[in-house]
């Protein structure tokens, strides 16, 4: 017998993704729905029994009418419209318990579908700390389902739900409700056409005919199976009927539903009254100090340094680890293998690539370990809150915020973070601003050149933070400002409105946070990491031919290869920014990963030793370096102007390909590289020019 | 003052309650699509609210949850002030 197929469905914070790692343990997979950036949970729980149920973790959503692709791809799959997933045998449906009023809308939808449903009240806990009770048997027998209470984080209710999953005569639901007599042929005419034309079983042709008469069913992905033209021309006439009529029967429909959830609500739910205490209750005095225009920003502000704190202290070490262990395994096979080409691809290529991408685990890792944590205990809900006045000024939401903080550690999982973003004009601008956010592949550039600019032989930390802030705030105003004009021409439209559910506070679940940043660290190696090796081997080959002579030095082979040759060939675009062809060297290789640029110079001005660990050599032969008619090339106003170049320049097509990925299109990214790489251009010119009459 | 206009006087768009004052909603306007998003977020008719605090982002409970609002989506809700 096939092992059945249940589905996890519940709102946003109800509960559900603890569930799942409950119920399912590490037998997860973790994919995505073919042709939509939406994950796709997988797992196999056991019985009681030993027996194997698999379990498919259905995106969060707060009813069955969907407006972003994750509630899109739900409801695809309840209705057994997408072929990549079976539809659904059962279907466990999670709800938050002390808010049962809001999540029974989405119940009742889900009862109408016509599948054995548990019920799984989670937050038990919660629930009877804020004073609600709920009448567990008399929901049971008023829904004719198993409903179960549970507490999912602390694993209790886990195997009275596997008990009511391993049951073979899982009852229907008895519930029905009454639908208004005047439009009942209207959901029997539609009911009738998805049977015959969509080849749909009976009852779910039913549910979904009240779906498209009373939800708005406009937003279609990849994947999903197309209404059959017939039912689309019923639906379409029933519509126009009614607009003819005047009467708006979807609304009736909505609110005899709604009516249907308070009649359950005043019979199940008792809710004692714990507000009557003296003062106000602890969390409304909490929210109202994290949301205090000066409490709130300054609790905020010391929360955000610390990450950065953390991000770029902590992560300091085990880089170092990484760096050093990546250049033992270089000199390990130098040492093993025969000199030749197929060696110097393995290790200046391969292994260089390879380094590029591991190198960011240990800041990718520490952020998303943070984010969890700050996600978990509810304080990101009210950052979000903040912020939305500042997003609200250049035309974004709340809802940016968190993609955009990712970006400080790296735009492909602050990219890969603006899915959650329902409007489509917010989080497209939200794609494109977010790469100008400096992430840390700038750093090593940025180090270099303040070590380039400041005379003497040590930088004054003062002095390297404050350059150092200086590119950071260029780059996050610059990301505001252009996301102000995106709203404004492009991606013009109203503002989009924000209703954001505050999450509970909670003490934070290590398991869940650790599972959650493996989860998205993987994705990261995955997306970023094919495109910076397959471009790394790429720039390794630019590089290393033509062959020169045998016995010729590095920077002698760098010169005349492609590489040098594109940086002669880059020189006249470049040198009104006060760049010359080495340094068109550097744009052009690190165009993979910026922090590339700076393992370049080092070969193209000859340094030997690792110019990562030590900048002083690279330091000292860049101030050495000089135009052919013996004017220095790095001047201070060089080096600043470098900086600003990265500052705004797209120089990373992880980025790009992971752009194409979510927005389906190559015009957006090649637009990204344009206005981007213009701005560098248009940036530095201007800097570069002023400099040089103002004297510098 | 007739017990009408009174009435009148007492409903405000939401963004208008001060905070810790409580009101019942009577009506949402806007688009279907809005309207759709704000009940099942647990602003449906009838339902109480209680405005929590924050100016431009508005931090109310509903339902028993806590739900942050901008002004742009609060204003479409109608609320009749409640006595408390």
């Amino acid at each position: 017998m096939r092992a059945p197929v249940y589905a996890l469905v519940g709102n946003p914070n109800c509960g559900k993704s603890t569930l799942f790692n409950a119920l399912t343990g590490l037998k997860q997979k973790v994919g995505n729905y073919p042709g939509v950036t939406v994950e796709k949970h997988e797992g196999t729980a056991y019985s009681q029994h030993g027996q194997a149920m698999k379990v498919i973790d259905l995106p969060g959503a707060y009813s069955l009418a969907s407006r972003s692709p994750d509630e899109a791809v739900m409801r695809d799959v309840l209705l057994g419209r997408r072929e990549d997933t079976p539809q659904p045998d059962r279907i466990v449906c999670i709800v938050d318990a002390s808010n049962l009023e809001r999540h029974l809308y989405q119940v009742l939808q889900i009862l109408d579908l016509g599948r054995p449903v548990i019920l799984v009240l989670n937050m038990m806990d919660l629930a009877e700390n804020s004073g609600v009770k709920i009448r567990v048997n008399y929901l049971e027998r008023m829904l004719g389902i198993p409903v179960i209470p549970c507490e999912a984080d602390k694993g209790r209710g886990i195997i009275e739900l596997k008990l009511a999953m391993s049951r073979h005569d899982l009852p229907l639901s008895k519930h029905r409700w009454d639908i208004p007599a005047a439009i009942a042929p209207a959901v029997a005419e539609l009911q009738a056409s998805l049977g015959d034309n969509d080849g749909k079983a009976p009852l779910i042709a039913r549910a979904e005919a009240l779906l498209l008469l009373t939800d708005h069913d406009h937003v279609r992905v990849a994947g999903s199976t197309p209404l059959h033209a017939k039912t689309e021309e019923i639906l379409k006439t029933w519509k126009a009927r009614w607009s003819a009529e005047n009467v708006d029967w979807a609304a009736i429909l909505v609110k005899a539903r709604f009516a249907e959830v308070g009649r359950i609500c005043t019979e199940v739910v008792e809710r004692r009254e714990t507000r009557a205490r003296v003062g106000r209750p602890f969390v409304d005095r909490l929210d109202e100090v994290l949301t205090h225009p000066v409490w709130g920003w300054l609790i905020f502000i010391s929360i955000m340094g610390l990450l950065f704190l953390g991000i770029f202290t902590l992560a300091e070490y085990p880089m170092n680890w990484i760096d050093s262990g990546m250049g033992m395994l270089a000199d390990w096979v130098r040492g093993a293998m025969p000199p030749g080409d197929l060696r110097d691809l393995i290790t200046d290529g391969a292994l260089s690539g390879l380094r590029g991408i591991v190198i960011f685990l240990p800041q990718i890792l520490i952020l998303f370990f943070s984010i969890g944590l700050l996600e978990s205990t509810g304080y990101m809900a009210r950052a979000a809150v903040m912020m939305d006045r500042i997003m609200g000024k250049v035309g974004l939401s709340g809802r940016s915020f968190i993609p955009l903080l990712s970006s400080y550690a790296c735009a492909i999982p602050g990219i890969m973070a603006t899915r959650t973003i329902e409007d489509r004009r917010d989080r497209l601008t939200t794609i494109l601003v977010a790469p100008l956010m400096s992430c840390s592949a700038r750093l090593p550039v940025y180090l270099l050149m303040i070590a380039a600019l400041v005379p003497g032989t040590s930088v004054p930390a003062l002095t390297k933070t404050g350059i150092m802030l200086l590119m950071y705030s260029i780059g996050t105003f610059g990301a505001l400002g252009y996301a102000w004009l995106f709203r404004r021409t492009l991606l013009k439209g109203k503002p989009s409105m924000m209703m954001m559910e505050m999450p509970a506070y909670q003490l934070p679940s290590l398991r869940t946070i650790v599972r959650q940043m493996l989860d998205r660290a993987s994705a990261f190696l995955f997306q970023a990491g094919t495109v910076i090796l397959s471009l790394s081997i790429l720039l390794w080959a630019l590089a290393a031919y033509p062959k020169s002579p045998a016995g010729s030095s590095p920077q002698v082979q760098l010169e005349h290869s492609y590489a040098g040759d594109m940086g002669r060939l880059l020189e006249p675009t470049i040198k009104p920014l006060g760049f010359n062809w080495q340094i068109g060297v550097g744009l052009v290789s690190s165009f993979a990963a910026r922090e590339v640029f700076v393992s370049t110079m080092g070969v193209i001005f000859d340094v030997q030793g690792d110019t990562k660990a030590n900048t002083v050599p690279l330091r000292d032969a860049l101030r050495q370096a000089t135009w052919p008619d013996g004017h220095r090339l790095f001047t201070p106003l060089v080096c600043f102007n470098l900086m600003l170049y990265y500052v705004f320049a797209m120089q990373c097509l992880s980025t790009v390909a992971v752009v194409y990925r979510e927005t389906k299109s190559w015009f957006w990214p090649t637009f990204q590289i344009l206005y981007m790489t213009g701005t560098a251009w248009v940036v530095c010119f201007v800097v570069y020019q002023v400099g040089r009459l103002a004297g510098f | 003052m007739s017990s009408e206009s009174q009435n009148q006087a007492d409903r405000v768009p939401l963004s208008q309650l001060l905070s810790g004052e409580k009101g019942r909603v009577y009506d949402l306007k806007g688009e279907a699509t809005v309207c759709a998003r704000l009940r099942e977020m647990g602003f449906c008719e009838s339902a109480v609210v209680e405005k929590v605090g924050g100016t431009f982002t508005v931090l109310c409970q509903v339902c028993g949850t806590r739900i942050a609002l901008n002004s742009r989506a609060a204003e479409h809700i109608l609320v009749e002030k409640l006595e408390s």
